[in-house]
């Protein structure tokens, strides 16, 4: 039986008297990549939040890698929050030392290597980045980490093609590396679908439907498909 | 549907069927064709990954199947290769041929030819039958 690396049962999230989570139940299975999808505000960044302590569920219960989400279980999890920024004034040799100083599972000589493979240089400075080369910087932050759970949050929008690419093309060796359990949410479906092990569509702050995408394609078409009879 | 050659073998993938097939049966048909020759070694999981953009998973699973069909085998350290057993590659071909016959004729059926009738097409056709 597949165990599960993330477990969310009668999940709900207001802000305000708006829902976020609604009775939102999840299970994730472990070393797989899953896409976490849904249209704006359905719910996506904050179910990821929740995983890393930085919303807690008004009701509900979560737990992620067995344990309930916390600041000392943010150790084995690489975040990439949506609309991340990294320091201006840092080079990216200086985020290198701060990752190598500060991440736990940081290892230099993997984000050299990624860093390289993404185009981007030792003295480059971040405030003189386009936001492609920073989403770049950011990733490779969180993929030079050796941690169970690798997080991230649109990591595709508002990047040009070159970087998406790039993008996609390090995750591949890194899904060839590891046995690492990844979420990634994103819109970008049709150039990212065929990444993706499993798959949850959140729909008004709960799980519309979740499976194994080679299932949902046997039975159901494609993820692009899928998700336009979904929300259309 | 972007063909893509790997290691001298095309692809072309539809994203709304499962890929892990359509890696197989297209790695099956390469071998048939003898787009790729016997003994030749296939390309590692990361790199058929990287060059089909996908799931290193759904490569994986593919590779497995190719290897318990017998048509590949992988050696320690040096990676993965088609079978030298001519005979293999042989019985692929038929099963691959008899696999397009019967979805010929099942679909001559649905349009309810009979099998004499079939034959007769077949034969103006030039084929034998």
């Amino acid at each position: 039986m597949t165990t599960m690396a993330i477990q969310g049962k009668g999940l709900v999230k207001r802000y305000g008297r708006r829902h976020a989570l609604n009775e939102f139940d999840i299970a994730i299975p472990e070393h797989a990549v899953t896409a976490i999808l849904g249209p704006n505000g359905s719910g996506k960044s904050t179910f990821m939040r929740m995983l890393t302590a930085l919303v807690r569920p008004e009701r509900g219960s979560l737990t992620v890698l067995g344990e309930r989400p916390s600041w000392q279980l943010n150790r084995k999890i690489a975040y990439l929050p949506d609309r991340a920024r990294w320091y201006e004034s840092q080079t990216v040799a200086e985020a290198v030392e701060w990752g190598t100083n500060l991440l736990p599972g940081f290892d230099p000589n993997r984000a050299w290597q990624i860093l390289e493979s993404l185009g981007l240089e030792a003295d480059m400075e971040v405030g003189g980045m386009s936001k492609g080369q920073e989403a770049r910087l950011m990733l490779a932050v969180c993929l030079a980490r050796d941690v169970p759970l690798l997080v991230l949050d649109e990591p595709f929008s508002g990047i040009d093609m070159i970087s998406r690419e790039r993008i996609i093309s390090a995750l591949i060796d890194n899904f060839s590396e590891r046995r690492q359990t990844v979420l990634i949410s994103t819109h970008e479906i049709a150039e990212t679908e065929s990444l993706f092990d499993y798959a949850v569509f959140i729909r008004d702050g709960h799980a519309a439907l979740s499976g194994y995408v080679e299932d949902l394609r046997a039975e159901r078409g494609s993820v692009q498909d899928i998700y336009r009879q979904l929300y259309m | 549907m972007n063909e893509v050659i790997v290691g001298g073998m095309r692809f072309a993938l539809d994203l709304s069927q499962p890929l892990y097939e359509q890696v197989l049966d297209q790695v099956r048909s390469s071998i048939a064709k003898g787009e790729i020759a016997l003994g030749e070694k296939i390309p590692s999981v990361r790199e058929m990954a990287q060059a089909l953009k996908i799931n290193p998973n759904t490569v994986m699973r593919a590779y497995q199947e190719l290897e318990r069909d017998g048509l590949t085998e992988t050696r320690r350290g040096q990676g993965t290769f088609i079978t030298t057993d001519a005979e293999k590659v042989r019985l692929i071909r038929y099963r691959l041929a008899e696999e397009a016959v019967d979805e010929f004729l099942a679909k001559l059926g649905s349009l309810g030819f009979t099998p004499s009738e079939v034959a007769a097409i077949l034969r103006s056709k030039g084929g034998e039958a």
